[in-house]
C-alpha cells in the first residue's frame, strides 16, 4: 500500500493531498497544468521535501528517507535513458535488476531486438518502453507515472498505457498516473483524484467522476461546456458529447435552442447553441443550422452554489 | 535472392551521415562554398604564427638547439609541471566546477566572479601577486619554509603559477561539461537506488566527460604555455616557454625558435586526443 498524506509549499499555494494506492490499484491524479500533480509524485519519490505530512510503501516510513532507498519509480514524459549506455544496460541500470529477466522482459515489451542499439536511435515509443523496462527490472515498489506518453500519438499511447496497466496488475504494485488528458487517465486509472491549485476536489471511478462531477469546477475541468438551467432541478451540466439531437425525454434533459456558430471537429459538427439564456456546446452527428431541440444524456445537476445534487435528493431551482 | 551489396540497409545511414560529417563533398551551393572559403581564411589566419614558424626554421638550426647541452631539461620541466597541475586541476577544480553547475553555492554569480579574476588578470600580474601570497615573507611562504619547500623558484612555484594561469579555463570549461548534463538523468539514476557518489560515477561524469576533457586539454595547452606568472615567481627551474624567452635574450631568434616547435610538438598530442576522444564519444552516443 502506498500512503501519501501531505502538504507542499509552492510559491502561488499549498498542495494538500491525502492518497491511498493499494497494490496493483492503478490511481490517476488529474487536473489541469499547475495544479500540484508532479508535485505530489515529486514527494513520494523524494525529490521535494514536505512541509508537513507523512509518506509510506509497503509498511515502510518514506519520511526522510533518501530518492535512492525508496524504491520508488517514476516514469516522466521524457523517458530519461542515460544516453552512454545501450539499452541492455540502461535495462540493467539498478543494482537489482536481474539479467535473468532481462530477455523474458524485453519480449514483453517488444524490444528484445534493441538491446545492442544506443537510446538516440530509438523511436519516442521504443524509448518509452525500454524505461519502462528499466524501472520494472530495478523492482520498484511503486509506479509513479508523470505525463509519460503525452508526446506521443494516440495509437501508440493506447498501446503502452495497457501495457503498463497489466504490468502493473500482473507484479501487484500501486501505480499513480499524472495526466491532464481525461482519456488517458481514464484509458488507465481505477481511481480518478480531480485536483484543482493543489486540492483533490474529487475522487472516485472514472465513469462516477466524469457523469456525476461534484461541483461545478470538476465538471468544467472534465470537460463540460455550459449549464443549463432546469426548472426545479438547478442546473444541468452540458457534456458536448453527451448530447444527441431530438427529444428523448427518457434519456435526459430536452433542451430547445437556437445554433449561433458550428465548425467541423472531426468526423461530427461542434456547435454553440444558446438554450435557456445559456450558451453551450455539443458535438451532433449531422451539421445543424438555427432552431435545434437536443437531449442532454442523463445531466448532472448543480445547485446555486455549484455542489452536484445527489440524485436521488429533491431538485431545487438555481 | 538479393545481391549481396557488402552492407545491410542498417549500414547505410551511417555512412551517409559520415559522407556530411566527415568532411567529404558538403558544400554543393554557391554560398556554401563561399562560406567554406571564408572558414579557410579565418583559419589560415589563425593558423598564421605557426605557419610563420615553419617557415622560419631550418633543419641546421633545429639540430643545433636541440643538440646542446641540457636543451631537452627544460621540455621535461615544463611536461612534468604541467601534468601535476593537470592533477591538481582534476582534484581540486573538478568539484568546485560541479557544484557551480549544478547550483550547490549561494550567491553563484559571487564564485563565478572569483573564478573570472584571475581571467582578467594579466598573467604579469598575477606572477607579481603570487610573490606577495606565497613569496618567502608571507605566512604562507613560512608554512612552506617549514616544510622545506618555498613558492618561489622551485618546480612547486612552477605548479603554482601553472595552476593560477589554466585553473579558470578548466573550472568555466568544466562548469559548463557538467551542467550539459540534464539533471533528470542523475534523478534517475538516484531513484534507481544508486547514492549520489555512485550516481556521480555511473552518470553525471561519463556524460560530461568529453565536455571534461575539452576543458582539460584547454588548461594543458594552457600551462604548458604558461609564461607570465611563471617569469616572475618561478624562473627556475626553466620550462619551455621561459627557455625560448633567454634563448632569444643570450643567443637570438634563430636558436630560440627550435623550442617554440618542440612545445608545440608536445603540447598538441593531448588536446588533439581529447578533441578525437569527444569526437569517438559523441558517435558511440549516436549508435
Amino acid at each position: 500500500m502506498l500512503a501519501a498524506d501531505v502538504e507542499v509549499d509552492r510559491r502561488e499555494f499549498t498542495v494538500r493531498v491525502a492518497l491511498e494506492v493499494a497494490p496493483g490499484e492503478r490511481v490517476a491524479l488529474f487536473g489541469p497544468s499547475g495544479a500540484g500533480k508532479t508535485t505530489i509524485l515529486e514527494v513520494i519519490a523524494g525529490l521535494v521535501p514536505v512541509k508537513r505530512g507523512s509518506v509510506s510503501l509497503a509498511g515502510r516510513p518514506l519520511d526522510g528517507v533518501p530518492p535512492w532507498r525508496r524504491r520508488v519509480g517514476l516514469l516522466r514524459q521524457d523517458p530519461g535513458l542515460f544516453p552512454h549506455l545501450s539499452v541492455r544496460q540502461n535495462l540493467l541500470y539498478a543494482s537489482s535488476a536481474s539479467a535473468g529477466e532481462l530477455d523474458p522482459l524485453a519480449r514483453v515489451l517488444g524490444i528484445d531486438g534493441l538491446l545492442g542499439a544506443m537510446p538516440a536511435r530509438l523511436s519516442g515509443g521504443q524509448a518509452h518502453r525500454v524505461a519502462l523496462g528499466r524501472l520494472l527490472l530495478a523492482h520498484c515498489d511503486a509506479l509513479l507515472l508523470d505525463e509519460p506518453y503525452s508526446g506521443l500519438d494516440a495509437g501508440l499511447r493506447r498501446t503502452l498505457t495497457a501495457l503498463v496497466g497489466s504490468l502493473v496488475a500482473a507484479r501487484s504494485v500501486p501505480a499513480v498516473l499524472v495526466a491532464h488528458e481525461l482519456p488517458d487517465a481514464q484509458a488507465f486509472a481505477d481511481r480518478l483524484l480531480v485536483l484543482d491549485r493543489g486540492s483533490v476536489l474529487q475522487s472516485g471511478t472514472p465513469s462516477e467522476v466524469v457523469l456525476r462531477p461534484a461541483s461545478r469546477r470538476v465538471a468544467e475541468l472534465v470537460g463540460y461546456l455550459g449549464f443549463v438551467p432546469a426548472e426545479g432541478r438547478g442546473l444541468a451540466g452540458v457534456h458536448p458529447d453527451r448530447v444527441i439531437p431530438g427529444a428523448e425525454p427518457s434519456r435526459g434533459l430536452v433542451v430547445d435552442g437556437v445554433v449561433e456558430s458550428h465548425r467541423p471537429a472531426g468526423a461530427v459538427w461542434e456547435a454553440d447553441v444558446r438554450a435557456g439564456g445559456a450558451l453551450i456546446t455539443c458535438r451532433l452527428a449531422d451539421e445543424p443550422t438555427g432552431p435545434v431541440t437536443i437531449t442532454i444524456l442523463d445531466p448532472p445537476y448543480f445547485d446555486a452554489s455549484g455542489t452536484l445534487i445527489p440524485d436521488n435528493a429533491p431538485r431545487t431551482a438555481p | 535472392m538479393a545481391p549481396n551489396t557488402g552492407f545491410s540497409a542498417k549500414s547505410v545511414v551511417p555512412r551517409q551521415a559520415a559522407s556530411t560529417r566527415g568532411g567529404l563533398p558538403r558544400a554543393r551551393s554557391v554560398p556554401a562554398i563561399v562560406s567554406v572559403l571564408g572558414a579557410a581564411v579565418i583559419w589560415i589566419a589563425l593558423l598564421g604564427p605557426v605557419i610563420t614558424l615553419l617557415f622560419h626554421l631550418s633543419w641546421g638550426s633545429i639540430r643545433s638547439s636541440l643538440a646542446a647541452p641540457g636543451a631537452w631539461d627544460p621540455l621535461l620541466t615544463s611536461v612534468e609541471s604541467g601534468l601535476v597541475t593537470l592533477g591538481v586541476l582534476l582534484l581540486v577544480c573538478t568539484p568546485l566546477a560541479w557544484m557551480l553547475a549544478r547550483g550547490r553555492l549561494p550567491f553563484p554569480r559571487v564564485w563565478e566572479a572569483g573564478v573570472l579574476c584571475s581571467l582578467l588578470l594579466p598573467p604579469l600580474v598575477i606572477g607579481l601577486l603570487l610573490v606577495f601570497m606565497v613569496g618567502p615573507y608571507t605566512w604562507i611562504g613560512s608554512l612552506l619554509a617549514g616544510l622545506h619547500q618555498s613558492g618561489t623558484n622551485t618546480f612547486l612555484a612552477l605548479v603554482i603559477a601553472e595552476v593560477y594561469e589554466s585553473a579558470p579555463y578548466y573550472v568555466l570549461g568544466a562548469q559548463a561539461a557538467f551542467e550539459s548534463v540534464p539533471a533528470r538523468l542523475e534523478q534517475q539514476g538516484s531513484l534507481l537506488g544508486d547514492r549520489p557518489a555512485r550516481v556521480f560515477r555511473r552518470v553525471t561524469l561519463p556524460l560530461a566527460a568529453p565536455g571534461l576533457a575539452m576543458s582539460l586539454a584547454v588548461a594543458w595547452a594552457r600551462a604548458m604555455g604558461a609564461f607570465g606568472a611563471v617569469v616572475i615567481i618561478a624562473y627556475h627551474p626553466t620550462g619551455i616557454p621561459l627557455q625560448i624567452f633567454t634563448t632569444l635574450q643570450e643567443t637570438g631568434l634563430a636558436t630560440a625558435l627550435p623550442f617554440a616547435l618542440v612545445l608545440l610538438v608536445v603540447a598538441l598530442p593531448l588536446p588533439l586526443a581529447a578533441y578525437i576522444w569527444s569526437a569517438r564519444a559523441g558517435r558511440r552516443r549516436r549508435g
